[in-house]
Formats: C-alpha cells, sequence, structure tokens
C-alpha cells in the first residue's frame, strides 16, 4: 500500500491534472465580457457597468473603453471548518417530520416533456440525465461548489489511482446499498461490488439487448472492450459474463480498469451517469421496463406510479443512501449565498422532489410568478420581467421577497454549420472558403443575443465554450472573421466572385422549428440579404433537421452542441474527419493535419502545449470555416427564499441531494 | 335494421383499411430513424435502428401486423417513444383527461346553446334574438388561441392574484394523477379542469347556439306548430313541450356526431394547461414520428367516428318512423 | 328554376341587408389592401422584418415608465456608438436602417462621438440609480437617492441629447414614422402595424385560394357523385370518408410535414418541370405550397358533401328529367341545368371555408408548420403569448382585432347569403 503522504500528492496531481480549466486566474478573465463572473458575487455593485456594456465593448467602440475595465475578483475556495451530523441526528429529523405529516417537498420545473427512458444506457438529453441522476449514481462526480469544474469520488472510497495512466486502480465505498426492490432476496437491497460496475459498463456495449445508445462514449478507451462488443454482438446471447481484458476484479471492493491508451477524458467520462451503476437483479426482472424504474443507488427512489410521463416525476429520499454529505469546499462568493453554512450536513436534506415538466414556457413562469414552484429558469422572454437588463441584477421587488438571481454558465456552442461537401458552399477551394468566410463576417451574433437572449449570453470566437482551455481571450481572437462587419463580408463576397450576391444561389438554410426558431431565421436571412446573399429557410421538426445533417444534404444549418464534459477536446472531435456524419461531425470537416493533432491531444495531459494545439487546431477552423459562430447561452436561475442550499448548474445533475427547504 | 347495420359495416370495411393504409404511407414520408439515433451515430447504427423498430421489413408486413393489431383490440405494440410501454397502456392513460374536459364541456356546451336557443327562437327577429345572434357571431370571429391565452393569464393567474386564493390552477400538478375518485371531483376536477372547460364551451357556444337555433325555427315554422297554436296551447307549452320534442333528432344527432371527438381531446386547451390527455400525446407522437401511437389513435378514432355515423343513422330511423334506413 | 328575375331579387334581397352590405364593405376593403400589398411596394416583407426602434413599445405613443425610457436611450447610444466606431463610420451610419426612417444626423463624427460620450455621462447618473421607477413615484428608501425631479429631469436631458444625434424628420418621415410606430412594436423592435398589415396578404391568399380550391375539387366531385352514382359515386364517397374518418389536425399536421422539408414538393416540382412553383409559387409564396395543400385536402369534403346530396335532389327533378328524355348530353345537364342551382352552395361553402383557413391558420403556425417567411396572424398571436404574461397586449390585441373584423364580415356574409340564396334555410 502506498503511504498516506503519497496517496494524497498523487490524489492532488489528478485533481489538478483534470480541473479542466487549468488555473483559476489565467482562463477567468476570459469571462469578463459576460455577466456571470460579475454577478455571482452578488453584492458587488461596482460590476454594473461592465456588465451592460458587454455589446459595446466586443463591437470595439473605442468610446466605451473605460466601460471595460474591472477584471472580475480572483474567486478562491474556502474549506469551512465542520462538523458532520451524525446518523442519528439525520435520522431523527426525519422521523420527526414524517410523524408531524410536514415533509420536505421540493417543487422544481423541467422545461421539457421530461425523460423517455431513465435507463443510463438509453439516455441522451439533459432532462434523462436529470432524472436518472437521482436514482443511479456513477463512480465520480463534479464537486458542488467548486468552479472551475473538478470531480471527487461518489461510490468510490478515494480518487482513481493510476501510474502511468492505463491502468487505473478503483475501490468502491463501504457501505453503499442498492434500493430496497423486489428484485432482490427478500426486498433488500444488496451492497454494491467490482462486479456491478462492471456489469453496468457492459451493457453500454449491448446495444442490441440493452438497446444501448451511449456506445460511442467509451468505444476505443478499454482494453479488449471493442472485441469483446464484436464477439458478443455475433454470438447468439450477449454473455455478460465473458472476460474483457481491461476489466479485472480484484475483490469485492476493488477493481482494476486497463485502458488502450492513456486518454485525458476517460475520468471525466466516469461522472457521466450513462456509466451509472445499475442492479443487474433488476434489469434482468425487469427487462425493457427497467427504464421506467431504474435501481440504483442513488440518493432518492422512485416509487410506482410516481412518473407520469410527459407531466411530471416524483422521487422520495432514499432512507438507506450511503453516507454522503454537504461539502465544506466552496468559493468564497458562494458565501453571500449562504451555501457555506450547510457543510457537513447529511444528505439528501429533502424527502421528495417533485418535478413538473413544462413544454412551454409561459404556464412555467406564470406558475413561478403565483409561488407554485421553488425556482425558476428565467425564460428569456421574461427576462426583463426578474433582471434588469442593464444590471443583469435581480429587480427590486424580487429581491425584497428574498428572491436571489443566478447566472449559469453553459457549456455550449452554437453555431450555423456548412456543409463541407456542398458543391456551392462547401469544399476546400478558395471562391468557395470566401464565401463561408463572407457568411461569416455578415452574421450578426450580436443582434440575436440582444434581440433573442436579451443580450445576456457570450458570443465568441472559435468552437471551445467559455470557461475551458483555449477559449480566446475576452472569446475574439484576429483570426476569426466572425463580423458584424459588412463592408468585409462584401469584399469577401466580391473576391469570390459575387459581387453583392449576383450569381450566387439562393442559399438553403435548415433550422429547427422549435422555440423561435421562426424569428430567428428571419434575422438570419435579414442579415445576409445584407450583402446580397437569397437565404431560403426550411423550418424542419427536430428529427426532421438531423435526418438532413446525417444525411448531408443540408447546406447551411443551425445546430449546438453541449460539451459532455469541461474539456475543449469534446468540442474539438465535432471536426475530427471520421467523425463526419451521421456522426458528430455534422460539418464533414476533412483536413489530415487536424486529424492527426486531434489523435494526439487526446492522449495529452493538461499542459500549456495542449492548449497551444488546441489553438491551432482553431486557427484551421477559423481560415476554413466550417461553421459560423458560436454563442453559449447563459441561464438565469431565479430561486425563491424557501429554497436553500442550492447553487444552480447545468454541467452536471447530482445536486437534488444538496438542496434544501426552509419552512 | 340489423341488415342495414350489416351492410353499413361492410361497406365500410374498405374505408377503414384505406385510413389505415392513408395515415401509414402519410408517416413514413418522413424516416423516423434519424431523431433516435446515439449521439455519434454510425450508418451501422442507423441499419440496426432501422430492425429494431421494424422498419426494415416490406411495407406490406408492417400493414399486417397493424391490421391484426387492429382487429383484435390488442395496441401490444411498444411504443417508440416511450420505452418500455405498450400503446394500449399509453392510450389508457390519456383517455381519462381527455374525457375530462370534452364530456363536461360537450354537456354543458349543449345544454347552455339549447336554452339560449330557445331564448331566441322564441323572440324569433325581435332586438333580443339578433343580439343573441350577433353575439354568438363575435364569438366565433375570434381564435381560439386568443381565448386560451387570456383564458389562463386571466382565468387563472390575474383571478387567483386578485382573490388571493388559487381557485383554477394554472398548469396541471401531475401528482393528482393518483387522486382517487373521490378526490377526483371534489378537489381535482375543479381545480384542474373547470377552467379549460370553460373556455371550451365559450368557444363552442357561438356555433352551436347558430345550429339550434335554426333548428328551433324550422320547427316552429312545422304544421303541428301551427295546429297546436291554431287550437290554443299555451306558447310556452308549445315550446317546451312540442317543439323540444321534435327538436331532439337534430340535437342527438348532432351530439352523437361529436363522440368521436371527445376521445381525440383538444390539443391545444391541453397543451396549455398541461394535462396529460390524448390531443397533446398525439400532436406530439405524430412531431416525433411515434408510427405506433400515431397508427393506434387514429384506428381507434375512425372506428368510433364510422360507428358513431352509423349510430346517428340507426337513431334516426328509430326516433322518425319516416326515415327508412335503406 | 334560375333566372334572371331571381337573380335580381335576390341580389334586392341582399341589398336590404343592412350587416351583409357593411360585411361586403369590409371584406372588399381588405381585399384592396391584399391586392395593394401584392402588387405595390407599399409594405414589403423586409419593412415586417425590420427593426424600428426598441422593442416593446406600446401603440400610440403612451407614457412610459422611466426604466423603459431609460432602456430605449441605451439601446440607441449603443447602436450610434458602435457604428461611429466603425473603420468607416459614415458608411456604416448611413447604412443604419435600423431606426427606420430616422437618419443620424450629419455632423462629424468627432462631435457625433462627443455628444454620444455627453449622452453615456446622464446614463451613467441614471444607471447609478438602483430603481428608477420607485425613485420617480419617491417610494426609494434610500438616505442619498436622487429625488424624482431630478431623475426626471436627467431623463429629459438624454432624451433631449438623444434627438440631437438624429437628423430632423422631414414631414413625409414624420407620418411614415407615424404610421410605423402607431401600434409600437414587438420583442424584436419591428413594426407591429407593418406585421399586421401585412398579414392581411397571407390572411387572403390562403383564404382565397384554398377556398377556390377546396370548393372546385368539392363542386366537381360533388356534382360527378351526385349524378352519374354508381361506381363514380362509390370511389368518391369513399375517398371522403376516409379523409373525414382521419382526425382533422392529424391529417393537416401529416400532410404539412408531408409537402414541407422538400420530400415531396422538390421532386414534384422537378418532375412536372417547375409547374409546381409556377402555379401557385412565385407571388402567392411557395412556401405556403404545403399550407395551401393541407387545408385543401381537408376542407374539400364538406361542399362535397353538400352539393352531392343537392344533386341527388335536383337529378330527380322533373325540369332534368325532361332534359334527359330530350336527349341532351350529360355535360351540358350537368353544367347548364345542374351546375347553376348549386352555385349558392358553392358561395356559401366559399365563404364558410375563407374563415376555416384563416382560423386554422392560427393553429398551425402555433405548430410551426403555417407560414415560413414574414408574418402572419398566426404567428403574431403565437409569439405574443410571452408578451401577454408581462402584460404587454398590443401585438395579440392587433392581430386579433384585425383577424377579427375580416372573419366577422365572412361570418356576417355567410349568414346573409345562406338567407337570401338558400330557398330552404331559415
Amino acid at each position: 500500500m502506498m503511504s498516506p503522504r503519497l496517496s494524497y500528492g498523487l490524489f492532488f496531481l489528478l485533481i489538478v491534472s483534470f480541473a479542466g480549466c487549468g488555473d483559476d486566474a489565467g482562463t477567468q478573465t476570459g469571462d469578463s465580457n459576460t455577466a456571470t463572473v460579475a454577478t455571482e458575487t452578488a453584492g458587488n455593485a461596482e460590476s454594473t457597468g461592465t456588465v451592460s456594456d458587454s455589446s459595446a465593448a466586443e463591437a470595439g467602440g473605442p468610446s466605451t473603453s473605460e466601460r471595460e475595465t474591472a477584471s472580475p475578483d480572483v474567486d478562491p475556495v474556502v474549506f469551512s471548518k465542520s462538523t458532520k451530523e451524525t446518523d442519528a441526528e439525520f435520522r431523527d429529523a426525519y422521523k420527526k417530520r414524517l410523524a408531524s405529516g410536514k415533509l420536505k417537498l421540493a417543487k422544481i420545473p423541467m422545461r421539457s416533456d421530461g425523460p423517455k427512458s431513465m435507463d443510463p444506457v438509453r439516455g441522451s438529453t439533459v432532462y434523462e440525465n436529470q432524472c436518472a441522476s437521482q436514482l443511479v449514481e456513477t463512480l465520480l462526480q463534479y464537486k458542488y461548489l467548486k468552479r472551475p469544474f473538478e470531480a471527487e469520488p461518489l461510490l468510490l472510497a478515494e480518487m482513481p489511482k493510476s501510474e502511468d495512466g492505463i491502468t487505473w486502480h478503483f475501490k468502491l465505498k463501504d457501505g453503499v446499498f442498492f434500493h430496497d426492490d423486489a428484485c432482490f432476496p427478500g426486498g433488500k437491497g444488496r451492497q454494491l461490488k467490482s462486479e456491478d460496475v462492471f456489469y453496468s459498463w457492459k451493457r453500454i456495449a449491448d446495444t442490441k439487448g440493452a438497446n444501448s445508445k451511449v456506445w460511442w462514449l467509451i468505444k476505443d478507451t478499454i482494453k479488449g472492450f471493442d472485441e469483446f462488443k464484436a464477439t458478443q454482438e455475433a454470438a447468439e446471447k450477449f454473455d455478460y459474463d465473458a472476460p474483457v481484458e481491461g476489466m479485472q476484479v480484484v475483490s469485492d471492493k476493488e477493481f482494476t480498469v486497463t485502458l488502450v491508451a492513456p486518454m485525458q477524458s476517460f475520468l471525466w467520462k466516469l461522472c457521466m451517469f450513462q456509466t451509472a451503476i445499475v442492479a443487474r437483479e433488476a434489469v434482468e426482472m425487469y427487462g425493457e421496463r427497467f427504464g421506467l424504474r431504474p435501481i440504483g443507488t442513488g440518493p432518492f427512489v422512485l416509487k410506482e406510479g410516481d412518473w407520469q410521463q410527459g407531466q411530471g416525476i416524483k422521487f422520495t429520499r432514499n432512507v438507506n443512501y450511503h453516507e454522503c454529505y454537504f461539502p465544506d469546499e466552496h468559493m468564497k462568493s458562494d458565501e453571500a449565498d449562504d451555501l457555506h453554512t450547510a457543510a457537513g450536513k447529511r444528505v439528501p436534506q429533502v424527502d421528495e422532489v417533485q418535478v413538473i415538466f413544462y413544454k412551454t414556457d409561459q404556464p412555467m413562469w406564470l406558475q413561478f410568478k403565483a409561488g407554485d414552484l421553488h425556482y425558476a429558469q428565467v425564460p428569456a422572454e421574461n427576462f426583463k420581467e426578474a433582471f434588469s437588463k442593464r444590471t443583469k441584477k435581480l429587480n427590486r421587488d424580487m429581491q425584497k421577497e428574498g428572491m436571489k438571481g443566478f447566472p449559469v454558465d453553459m457549456l455550449d456552442f452554437i453555431f450555423r454549420g456548412f456543409n463541407m461537401e456542398d458543391s456551392v458552399i462547401g469544399g476546400y477551394t478558395e471562391k468557395n472558403r470566401l464565401v463561408r468566410q463572407a457568411i461569416c463576417a455578415a452574421l450578426d451574433w450580436d443582434e440575436q443575443n440582444e434581440a433573442f437572449y436579451n443580450g445576456i449570453n457570450t458570443v465568441y470566437d472559435g468552437v471551445i465554450p467559455p470557461g475551458l482551455e483555449g477559449y480566446p481571450a475576452q472569446g475574439k481572437s484576429d483570426k476569426s472573421y466572425r463580423g458584424p462587419d459588412i463592408e468585409r463580408a462584401r469584399q469577401l463576397l466580391a473576391k469570390a466572385g459575387y459581387p453583392n450576391g449576383e450569381g450566387l444561389p439562393t442559399i438553403d438554410y435548415y433550422t429547427g422549428r422549435q422555440q423561435n426558431g421562426q424569428e430567428q431565421s428571419e434575422m438570419l436571412s435579414k442579415q445576409l440579404k445584407r450583402i446580397g446573399i437569397n437565404v431560403q429557410v426550411h423550418l424542419l421538426d427536430f428529427s426532421q433537421l438531423i435526418q438532413k445533417v446525417d444525411e448531408k444534404s443540408a447546406q447551411f444549418f443551425s445546430f449546438a452542441w453541449s460539451s459532455d464534459y469541461p474539456d475543449g477536446e469534446n468540442n474539438l472531435a465535432l471536426f475530427y474527419g471520421p467523425n463526419e456524419a451521421p456522426g458528430a461531425n455534422h460539418f464533414n470537416y476533412k483536413n489530415a493535419e487536424y486529424d492527426r493533432l486531434y489523435e494526439k491531444v487526446v492522449a495529452m495531459p493538461q499542459s500549456p502545449e495542449r492548449v497551444a494545439i488546441y489553438e491551432q487546431m482553431q486557427a484551421m477552423l477559423f481560415e476554413d470555416c466550417p461553421y459560423a459562430g458560436s454563442m453559449a447561452r447563459t441561464r438565469f436561475y431565479v430561486v425563491t427564499p424557501r429554497m436553500t442550499n442550492f447553487k444552480p448548474t447545468e454541467t452536471f445533475e447530482t445536486w437534488y441531494k444538496y438542496i434544501d427547504l426552509t419552512d | 335494421m340489423w341488415a342495414y347495420i350489416l351492410r353499413r359495416l361492410a361497406y365500410n370495411v374498405p374505408v377503414y383499411l384505406s385510413i389505415l393504409l392513408l395515415v401509414m404511407l402519410a408517416l413514413r414520408v418522413r424516416d423516423p430513424v434519424f431523431g433516435r439515433l446515439p449521439k455519434n451515430a454510425t450508418t451501422a447504427d442507423i441499419a440496426q435502428k432501422r430492425v429494431e423498430l421494424g422498419i426494415d421489413r416490406p411495407f406490406h408486413q408492417q400493414f399486417g401486423s397493424q391490421l391484426k393489431q387492429v382487429a383484435t383490440a390488442t395496441f401490444d405494440e411498444i411504443s417508440w417513444d416511450y420505452p418500455g410501454q405498450t400503446v394500449g397502456e399509453v392510450m389508457s392513460r390519456c383517455i381519462g383527461p381527455s374525457l375530462s374536459i370534452t364530456l363536461p364541456s360537450l354537456v354543458l356546451t349543449t345544454l347552455f346553446s339549447i336554452t339560449v336557443a330557445l331564448i331566441s327562437a322564441w323572440f324569433r327577429g325581435r332586438a333580443l334574438d339578433k343580439g343573441l345572434v350577433f353575439v354568438a357571431v363575435l364569438g366565433m370571429s375570434v381564435s381560439f388561441l386568443v381565448y386560451i391565452i387570456f383564458g389562463q393569464y386571466y382565468g387563472a393567474y390575474k383571478l387567483n392574484e386578485w382573490l388571493g386564493y388559487d381557485v383554477f390552477a394554472i398548469y396541471y400538478n401531475p401528482e393528482v394523477s393518483n387522486a382517487g375518485w373521490g378526490e377526483f371531483f371534489t378537489s381535482v376536477w375543479p381545480r384542474y379542469y373547470l377552467l379549460p372547460v370553460l373556455i371550451s364551451v365559450v368557444v363552442a357556444m357561438g356555433y352551436d347556439t347558430r345550429f339550434y337555433r335554426a333548428v328551433m325555427v324550422e320547427e316552429s315554422a312545422r304544421d303541428y306548430i301551427v295546429t297546436a297554436t291554431a287550437k290554443g296551447a299555451s306558447q310556452s307549452r308549445i315550446m317546451f313541450i312540442h317543439m323540444l320534442k321534435n327538436a331532439m333528432i337534430p340535437i342527438i344527432t348532432r351530439v352523437v356526431i361529436t363522440i368521436p371527438f371527445l376521445i381525440t381531446g383538444s390539443f391545444l386547451l391541453e397543451s396549455y394547461f398541461g394535462i396529460p390527455g390524448m390531443g397533446n400525446q398525439l400532436i406530439v407522437a405524430v412531431e416525433s414520428g411515434d408510427f405506433p401511437i400515431v397508427q393506434s389513435f387514429t384506428a381507434v378514432f375512425a372506428a368510433v367516428y364510422i360507428a358513431s355515423n352509423l349510430l346517428t343513422d340507426v337513431l334516426y330511423a328509430l326516433v322518425d318512423p319516416r326515415v327508412r334506413l335503406s | 328554376m334560375t333566372n334572371s328575375s331571381s337573380d335580381s331579387r335576390a341580389l334586392r334581397k341582399f341589398l336590404r341587408h343592412k350587416p351583409a352590405v357593411v360585411a361586403s364593405f369590409i371584406i372588399a376593403a381588405y381585399a384592396v389592401v391584399a391586392m395593394l400589398l401584392l402588387f405595390t411596394n407599399m409594405i414589403t416583407m423586409d419593412d415586417t422584418l425590420q427593426r424600428v426602434g426598441p422593442e416593446t413599445i406600446p401603440g400610440f405613443s403612451s407614457v412610459q415608465n422611466p426604466e423603459k425610457r431609460l432602456e430605449d436611450a441605451e439601446w440607441l447610444l449603443d447602436r450610434i456608438d458602435t457604428l461611429a466606431g466603425r473603420e468607416d463610420p459614415r458608411a456604416a451610419l448611413d447604412s443604419f436602417r435600423d431606426l427606420g426612417v430616422r437618419h443620424v444626423a450629419e455632423i462629424p463624427i468627432e462631435d457625433l462621438q462627443q455628444r454620444v460620450e455627453e449622452g453615456w455621462e446622464i446614463y451613467d447618473r441614471l444607471a447609478e440609480v438602483e430603481d428608477l421607477t420607485a425613485a420617480v413615484n419617491g417610494t426609494l428608501n434610500s438616505p442619498d437617492a436622487p429625488t424624482g425631479e431630478v431623475v426626471l429631469a436627467d431623463l429629459q436631458q438624454l432624451e433631449l441629447k438623444l434627438d440631437e444625434l438624429l437628423a430632423p424628420m422631414t414631414a413625409k418621415e414624420k407620418s411614415t414614422r407615424w404610421f410605423e410606430m402607431l401600434f409600437g412594436t414587438d420583442r424584436q423592435g419591428r413594426s407591429i402595424f407593418y406585421r399586421s398589415v401585412y398579414s392581411i396578404r397571407v390572411a387572403v391568399l390562403v383564404g382565397l385560394i384554398t377556398g377556390l380550391l377546396s370548393v372546385t375539387i368539392g363542386t366537381i366531385a360533388g356534382l360527378l357523385s351526385g349524378y352519374f352514382g354508381g361506381w363514380v359515386d362509390n370511389l368518391i364517397t369513399w375517398l371522403y370518408s376516409t379523409f373525414a374518418s382521419i382526425p382533422n389536425i392529424v391529417l393537416l399536421i401529416l400532410l404539412a410535414f408531408m409537402f414541407d422539408g422538400g420530400h415531396i414538393d422538390e421532386p414534384l416540382n422537378r418532375w412536372t418541370g417547375g409547374l409546381l412553383k409556377w402555379l401557385i409559387g412565385g407571388r402567392l409564396d411557395e412556401t405556403l405550397i404545403p399550407v395551401y395543400i393541407a387545408f385543401t385536402a381537408t376542407f374539400w369534403i364538406g361542399p362535397c358533401r353538400v352539393i352531392r346530396g343537392e344533386t341527388l335532389k335536383i337529378r330527380e327533378l322533373e325540369y332534368v328529367q325532361a332534359a334527359t328524355v330530350m336527349g341532351f348530353g350529360r355535360t351540358r345537364i350537368l353544367l347548364r341545368h345542374i351546375l347553376p342551382n348549386v352555385t349558392y352552395l358553392m358561395l356559401i361553402n366559399f365563404s364558410l371555408l375563407f374563415i376555416g383557413a384563416i382560423k386554422s391558420e392560427v393553429i398551425l403556425s402555433f405548430l410551426g408548420l403555417g407560414v415560413k417567411k414574414g408574418p402572419s396572424w398566426g404567428i403574431m398571436i403565437s409569439q405574443s403569448k410571452v408578451e401577454v404574461i408581462n402584460g404587454f397586449f398590443w401585438q395579440i390585441g392587433t392581430a386579433t382585432v384585425l383577424m377579427f373584423f375580416l372573419v366577422l364580415a365572412f361570418n356576417v356574409l355567410s349568414d346573409a347569403l345562406q338567407d337570401v340564396l338558400d330557398p330552404k334555410h331559415v
């Protein structure tokens, strides 16, 4: 065994190496043109000017230079001293509430029609992630309060260890039990063991029997796993007990995983709910219906009949949840929101969580205003009702009611994509490249941001969202063709041989009909009309849009990508040649040099060299222009005074257990 | 008469088959595979998805299996959007909420509009009649969507704010799906369903009132009314006994014709008020391309539609001896 | 049965029906506007998409709250500031059409920037105030808060500065501006007046084309079916029974999907050598093709049923029997003797379908399947649902009122037509 000091050292190294966002000071400056950092420290009034003029500063107005001052304060990490709540205290409090009939019931909204299946290997949407994460758990999880994001053990006793980045040693946490269910002997959930981990991962490979949709996540990762999948799929019956070279059980609590090659994103993938651990007994007993009531180790259980498809879902506290506490590590700015006071408390803190699904925003907002919900994401259309557009601060009357406002930065890459295989705007000839660059320069993302998102989103150059390594300083890169610069666009278009758009055929633009797709595409055609480019808009529903893109028949399209984990590599993969449609490379961008760099970067640990390569890769994309972009959303949350210990995030979903309600 | 019914049913078999065929073909214009692919799909994934959904089979086989579902009324095909649930389960879960709106609003609309129509017919040609007809026309000239938007804003949100307590819910609360019968009638229905019902009554009133008024006016010109009047029967007796009795045929016809629309619900109301009904589910399924649900829903609707059409004809014959079924 | 004397009698009866006459005038007015929109540049599609000012401005120049006024000022300052900082500021400023008719003042850029700077100074002062409305109302309970008078004076001074930034308006510009801002602006700062009036074009197009198509198809099918009977009748009855037994909304969506996204209309167009686009595209807006087709496919059933029934009756009438005995051709009998006697049904059905088309457009637009380019009442209504919760009723109100009068006029008209033309109708 390692000495404690050495293991601590290793542990520390690990944290640094996959904190993803690097050192705090370096990357946070990149955020200065968004509202985020400034308003997070809710009390700081001096941030006012900085925020409201972000769009002006971005467009390069010289007279506004003094308004983009004051780089945000570095937000230090604080460890609070806390005593851990004892098991007896925790249980007594719950018993008391149970006896008095005053259970803590959190009511929260979800802006969708909810999950379709909560089976982790079938899940794909953020909503499926959110719901499933309450029932099943992954080996690692994101730290609740720490920013930039960092991982910590959840079902593990400690962070996995590796000396070469290839062989990883895991040790499971003690006292972790599955939910009580009829699938277990006597109806009592049994303890978690190493085999469960491998069983759950093997389900990812079972695209037929388990209907896995997430093989892409783990392929080419674990030694012998791809071969295992090929053998089992060819065989008559998928044999879960067949061995995989890279998955070795050491004991009930310990196991090792051997990778094909060092892979930077491996530990991040262990935070993703698709790799969550499920009970084999339940899968075998419920079969197809497992997705309706997954059995895992999560902080909540789902009772029969508590999921009304398309309407809502209610989670009930798991009384046998393993020992888990509210974190004592927080950011300094969290103290303004009293997030440090709960440190050391046992979780889950609420007894029930009622999630209500909303397909349209209007009723959600009305219900929130009527006091029926404990928090709400503020729909863009209602932003001004809750926040001042100028200061991005919560309105006075909302403040008076004790509400709190939180901006949440999303790891988004919203873009308009070009099909590189198209004869008019695709390809790598000078002429067609110029057309793409002209379109890039003509599009006015700031106007889009202003009109539909109240200017709260971040418009940036490149493909790596704000807050991550590789994001250019201030979100601006001088290599990018992003506009709005009508003059430059006109020149580029003329140089391509289409002065004022003459001779250029109408461009077919494909976009989703959801939300304000109609209005947004009207704006896009207006913007391109300015340089003489005519656009034919095709509003499609989502599956049609995907089909068009996957069949490589969408000339110009609107799409978005949310990062799977906080590392720019995830977004750079979108332009990797072998990922071409129907894969994630919707652009069908092919560049041998780019592909070579990408393959190199995957194995690289976090380092300045890696950042340099990220920049080099992005420079290629700027020049070839397979996309026009970019934008990342910022969501604003309003939280009622009843809900406490809530730090909204959209990057991970394991936070239900931390929230609490006051009386 | 039984011969007639059998003949009509036989006649409707090709109609029914063509409905199934038409819906299946229309659905297949769009490829359902692409909305259901994993994030980083390969062409192999696409092919496998086709097999999984069963749309790799030749069309006649797909048609055959759909036909079997309908003929045996099993509906045990698995929904594509709700893994692990059969179409039958989805339908039986959605029918209740839909009926909770459509049934009461049919009853209320019919009662109210017959009353108004009687009043209107009573004062035929006078200011009150003209006024009522005009109000009906006014009501018909505003979009359904506008009624709902304002209904929800004023009827639920503003009213509750004004009264200080919640009369009508703005949006459905999924928890009440588990309510028992007693609780449903005493608290759930008035709170969650009454407002949508009222909105749909207001919307439908104009159309129904005009229809029933025309029926009453037509009846009032008939010989028997003239005779009754000549015999000195009182106005009110003529109105309520003679006229209403004879107007029952068109009234019943209109009600029976509406039956199939009860089960489809109102998708606009359901989506605005978050009610987990058939209408909403049907639109979601059409949009996402959940073939099993759309096919079976429309099959059920068409069956009820054909049946209710047949029922009206039979009712006509039963009530009115002059009508012969041929 | 039909002759000129009964026609003129009907006309006289119609003219006595005052509401119907008024309704006809209203419809004519809408039709004239629609024609002007179709054939002149009175209001162009670009006008309806152009930003004319700050977002969600109420109509009739209502008095606004101070927060809103400051926001508007910020918007204008920011725009001019940004444009003046461009490489070629003059060109950028000249192309600044976002303000509708008002141009930026023709003064040197340095002066302009100086004025903008002065504007920002006042702005910054006002932006310091926590809550402007509260300050003006004197309810801001903070010791160092400015009084309402100071705030209002600052606001006025700021607006004066803004006025200096813009060129003075000519009389023509003033009147255009007046129209632009008549009913306020929507969430994108677009003129609600332009959008709602422009929507008349879509409404009339959709109503007219689907009305005409469905009545024509329905009439032909109904006549053939009623007159010939036999297998023709069986075929047509079978067709309409099929269409009628599918839930209307499902049929509409499926058809709209089918002709949307180029699955069928593009290949069809190619095969017919662009015939489809030539027929209903171009000025009649090819993006509406799915709407036309979906509506026609569901709407033809109504007239077909009615006319079939009527034809069945007329066929048995003596004069038709006589014509048959006299050896007239079937076509001649159909066209000369039966068709004239069902024209009133065609008229009535047309006006009913017109209403149906306009109202269904709202529903399709709600689902995102309706009009694809430019505004329509349906789009305006579904877009305004979010404004309603914010208490902004101008967009939904304008669209509803304009739609209301057209639909009402058609409702009144079809009633009158039934009174006048349908002998059995009471």
